[in-house]
């Protein structure tokens, strides 16, 4: 609290010296002034970017002994969503197996097995797709599209897929936990 | 550059000179001492009460079944949740404190007396609202504590003759605790009173302009020394020190002691300690030691008694020889507020 | 203070408020790692059993709640993967739309545990069920309740007895824990079990005609089960499907916690009491003290629980009978017998050299005995030393096996095989009856090797002194010198009275031929030499005085 507080007069400074000391503290300030402020705006921006992405989780399908080379069978995430799971090896290990999302990647129509074609078929625009999921004919043909694939994985005998689950709840929000809360 | 400038000049007539004689009011030199920058600390929280408020509003939900959870979301499950909520709840903490040390220095440098009583008075409302904003926010987080706090709050309100009925009503949205009174809790927090205390914030500095903001002149000062300095850029430089220095002292106190989770709100158990946030221990404390309308019609009275206190001032200075009376008077007050605040402290009930 | 003094005060803060929030970052971080560790993971109901859960959730929300803290539920297994019968399943039935069984079975459980069914089933907790034959289960069905049903004593107020069910000692005693055969109730009265139908490999009835004759409730169809035998979880079940076993046994429904398998109460459901106190012995033990100090630091989430990586602060019955652990490539066993060494089960133990069925050679002639044996005592012990190795040092552990090995050694011939001999002369000369427990001697043979010479085996092979000496071998000499060998002579001279001169003979010389040999002198000449050198002792120690045994 000294008595040279008030702005000295920019007239009665000459000398780069001290037009430099003047210009690295403004610098200074601005940087200090960016670097708190702008950290404390990251946090902000983090903290209203959603927390958790959509979460997956390995979920248990089949037997492998159950489903016999050719035979596919339509599993239902715990979402709700359709996925036709199809066998075409017998490998016995995951490559056996293709999982593909029913919901058509043109406008979200669902789509079947049409086992006499050897085609996934979508009745909405006559999307056609192989049993790879790539797609053959229709609209989805012509953006190169193809269907949705999910990972798949064997272990000890059991097909297990990886899909997206939702969050069951109970009143106090937390996650169900049973025995183990 | 000079293209733009116009173009933006003819659509945005402002005149260069204006904006800087409006914005560079002169400011006297006693600001220097650190102590007399106390006015501009609740303003500076205000604004990061405001941004960390509204980011906190992007997950908060205002209903009984879901306001805890939403919390507790905050809290233990967004990024950075713990550190905002911390921020907001100890930026209400120096508020309040800035708010109130604030007053105390107007008060002992007599600089609410004439012509400044306008000011204080809306000085007054902005304490009223400050601790009404601290009041309803610490009930929205709807743990045990807070959500019996609301329900004492509201009762106390009751105990006000004539009006009382009336005002816990409205503050409830019905006669006890129900579905509708958080989200009026919610809406009183996060708009009506923020909108009032800017409203009264603006009023309060543009009487300061009106008026200029009082002289000071201390006796160890040389009196050659300029009367004042520019707000800009200096006292600018000052509140951003300021503000930075607030900004860390928050950021450690939000480390060092996050706010935390309290029990969901129960409404058929009382704990069995219950205390309302620190700001209104004095309230809680004087509550205890007069029973009902007498305890609320006193309270009341202090108030009141602290609104009118330039008028009266006056009418002391003017009437007697004991020209410092407001400064032992004062004294007094401070003392009994502060013996009160700490007597609730120490004890359980 | 000039301005550019402040502009650098601003700067230093503005950089301490970079720093402040780093720290910030930095405590975001190590609780969103911390959180990782912690959170419980997510459940989800398999779109297969949805209706199920809904609808149990309501009626038995203690069922849906167990398995939603389940590792199945966690994994997408539910209720019909578990529940599912096919058509032709005796007990299957139509439920909302779904074929399912009520009893889950070992075989239910293999179609995703086939290992551990196959350890299972070759395991002695499998053939816990053969009681149901043996003599054993004599005691509890005939000595204790009554074959057949019976007509009350006498009436009983408040309630009409028409009949008394012998069997109920059984029921909720002996099959709690050996498991019982379970039946189906049939529509003329009587019941069926796996004996009549004759289930194939895969548990298929092969007595289809049987399938029409089940008893099934008027109103949803499910079939009716005997209530003596279904609710059961003991460990040798006698299924439907033709399976042996019960996998709830351990891993109780409907949470299938391993953790709760992995704690020695669970085990303590039946290894425990007079006969067989391996709970109380192990509790007594040190390894049971660590455990409950310690059961915090046992990891018992764990997903694998390897001795010496997961976990080592104290062993549990698990983690020496069929945990994995470091030395053994952390392989876990459903067979229990497999580190077993000694069986101390029968009246005098053996040798745990076990053939190709699990079951102990008792083959003499050592060629023969090479030949049939397929997994040796040495072996096993070797692998239930590899768990000890963990926590002592290999001298220690083989120190402590000739302390076992002198314990059991000593019970067999000082007293079991000289009991035996004793019990078979009495026998064999016609001086007690085949049926067992209808005569005093009976009794206290079955004392002796069934309750105190158990408990006293169990007590030295882990480690509780108090269960060796006062409950094992004190009663054990007791229940022989004061007990089986007067009883005997007393049997012996009442025959002799009676005319059997030649037979009581014969059971004497045995019982003189026991009592001649070095170990017995003592009881039929008196101790008085050692009594007087006890004595010397104690006065050399104690000096003048010291207590005299009268």
């Amino acid at each position: 609290m000294d008595q040279q507080g008030t702005e000295t007069d920019p007239h009665d400074l000459d000398g780069s010296r001290r037009r430099f000391l003047v210009g690295s503290s403004r610098l200074a300030m601005l940087a200090g002034l960016v670097a708190g402020y702008g950290a404390f705006g990251r946090i902000a921006a983090r903290f209203l970017y959603p927390a958790h992405a959509e979460p997956r989780q390995w979920q248990f399908v089949a037997d492998l002994k159950r489903l016999h080379t050719g035979e596919s069978l339509r599993y239902v995430a715990p979402t709700g969503e359709p996925v036709a799971i199809t066998r075409r090896g017998n490998r016995g290990d995951s490559s056996d197996f293709v999982a593909l999302s029913s919901t058509c990647p043109h406008l979200g129509c669902q789509v079947h097995w049409q086992a006499q074609e050897d085609r996934f078929f979508c009745p909405c625009h006559n999307g056609v797709f192989d049993p790879s999921g790539k797609a053959t004919a229709g609209p989805p043909a012509d953006a190169g599209q193809s269907l949705a694939r999910y990972p798949l994985k064997v272990e000890r005998g059991l097909l297990f897929i990886e899909v997206p689950v939702e969050r069951v709840v109970r009143g106090d929000g937390r996650p169900r936990a049973g025995g183990r809360a | 550059m000079n293209s733009l400038g116009s173009w933006l000049g003819q659509r945005l007539p402002l005149d260069k000179l204006d904006l800087r004689e409006l914005t560079n009011e002169p400011v006297p030199y006693h600001l220097k001492r650190w102590w007399f920058a106390l006015g501009g600390t609740p303003a500076y929280l205000f604004v990061v009460q405001i941004v960390t408020g509204i980011l906190l509003a992007f997950y908060y939900q205002p209903a009984p079944s879901t306001a805890y959870n939403s919390v507790r979301y905050i809290t233990e499950e967004a990024s950075y949740g713990w550190y905002i909520r911390s921020m907001h709840k100890w930026g209400a903490t120096l508020m309040i404190a800035a708010v109130v040390l604030h007053q105390m220095r107007v008060y002992f440098t007599g600089a609410y007396r004439k012509p400044r009583e306008i000011n204080w008075m809306v000085g007054m409302l902005l304490l009223i609202c400050t601790l009404m904003i601290g009041f309803t926010g610490y009930s929205l987080v709807f743990e045990q504590l807070s959500y019996w706090g609301a329900t004492v709050g509201a009762n106390i309100a009751d105990a006000v003759p004539v009006v009382g009925g009336l005002a816990k009503r409205m503050l409830l949205g019905g006669d006890r605790y129900n579905a509708n009174t958080l989200a009026r809790f919610y809406i009183i927090h996060a708009a009506v009173l923020p909108v009032t205390l800017a409203a009264l914030v603006a009023t309060h500095i543009a009487i300061i302009r009106l008026q200029g903001v009082s002289e000071m002149q201390f006796k160890d000062e040389d009196p050659s020394r300029p009367r004042s300095f520019n707000f800009f850029p200096d006292h600018l430089y000052t509140e951003l020190i300021m503000g930075l220095a607030l900004m860390i002292l928050l950021s450690a106190l939000a480390t060092i002691a996050p706010a935390e989770m309290g029990p969901p709100a129960d409404p058929l158990s009382t704990p069995e300690v219950i205390k309302p946030e620190w700001f209104f221990y004095v309230a809680f404390r004087w509550l205890k030691l007069f029973s009902g309308s007498a305890a609320v019609l006193s309270m009341g009275a202090v108030v009141a008694l602290m609104f009118g206190w330039p008028f009266i001032d006056a009418f002391i200075r003017r009437r007697s020889r004991f020209q410092e009376a407001s400064v032992w008077i004062g004294i007094l007050g401070v003392l009994a507020i502060l013996g009160l605040t700490v007597w609730e402290a120490l004890v359980a009930h | 203070m000039t301005l550019e003094f402040k502009r650098w005060i601003i700067a230093i803060l503005g950089g301490l408020f970079l720093v402040s929030l780093i720290l910030v970052q930095a405590l975001e971080t190590s609780r969103r790692r911390q959180e990782a560790g912690l959170t419980t993971p997510q459940v989800n109901v398999p779109a297969a059993s949805k209706e199920c859960v809904d609808c149990h959730a309501e009626g038995n929300p203690g069922i849906v709640e167990h398995w939603r803290g389940s590792t199945h539920a966690e994994k997408g297994v539910a209720c019909i993967d578990c529940h599912q019968a096919e058509k032709g399943d005796a007990d299957g039935f139509e439920h909302y739309g779904a074929h399912m069984a009520t009893v889950v079975t070992p075989l239910d459980c293999a179609r995703c545990h086939p290992a551990e069914n196959e350890e299972f089933a070759k395991s002695h907790h499998a053939a816990a069920g053969n009681i149901l034959a043996s003599l054993d289960n004599f005691l509890a069905e005939t000595v204790e309740g009554s074959r057949i049903p019976f007509s009350p004593h006498s009436p009983t107020v408040g309630r009409q007895v028409d009949m008394v069910d012998g069997m109920a000692s059984a029921a909720s005693g002996c099959q709690q824990c050996h498991g019982s055969k379970v039946a189906l109730r049939t529509t003329d009265g009587g019941k069926i079990t796996m004996d009549d139908l004759k289930p194939d490999a895969k548990g298929k009835p092969t007595n289809i005609a049987l399938l029409e004759t089940v008893l099934r409730d008027p109103e949803d169809g499910r079939p009716l089960y005997d209530p003596a035998s279904w609710p059961n979880t003991g460990i040798g079940r006698l299924n439907l499907d033709g399976s042996r076993g019960s996998c709830s046994a351990c891993h109780s429904r409907h949470d299938f916690s391993p953790r709760r398998a992995r704690q020695p109460e669970n085990c303590g459901k039946c290894h425990l009491g007079p006969d067989h106190p391996q709970k109380e012995i192990y509790d007594e033990s040190k390894h049971g003290v660590a455990y409950r100090d310690l059961r915090d630091q046992l990891n018992l989430d764990a997903k694998d629980w390897v001795l010496g990586r997961d976990y080592a602060a104290a062993p549990t019955c698990a983690t020496c009978h069929m945990s994995g652990n470091t030395r053994n490539g952390g392989r876990v066993t459903h067979d229990p017998g497999e580190r077993i060494s000694w069986t101390n089960r029968p009246p005098v133990s053996l040798v745990m050299d076990t053939d190709a069925d699990h079951a102990v050679v008792k083959e003499v002639d050592p060629e023969k005995r090479r030949a049939l044996v397929a997994d040796t005592a040495k072996d096993k012990r070797d692998r239930m030393q590899q768990v000890c190795e963990h926590c002592h040092s290999p001298d220690y552990v083989g120190s402590f096996y000739t302390q076992y090995d002198n314990l059991v050694i000593l019970y067999n011939e000082k007293f079991a095989k000289p009991g035996q001999a004793i019990m078979g002369a009495l026998l064999d000369n016609g001086l007690r009856t085949k049926t067992e427990f209808d005569e005093e001697v009976e009794w206290t043979w079955y004392f002796l090797w069934h309750h105190e010479g158990r408990r006293a085996r169990h007590g030295a092979s882990m480690m509780a002194p108090d269960y060796t000496h006062w409950h094992g071998m004190f009663e054990v000499a007791d229940r022989f010198y004061m007990q089986l060998i007067p009883q005997a002579r007393e049997v012996a001279a009442k025959a002799a009275a009676a005319g059997q001169v030649e037979a009581a003979a014969k059971v004497d010389a045995v019982i003189d031929g026991i009592l001649s040999r070095p170990e017995h002198a003592w009881f039929k000449e008196g101790a008085e030499d050692q009594s007087a050198q006890i004595r010397e002792q104690m006065e050399k120690r104690y000096g003048q005085g010291a207590p005299v045994q009268p």
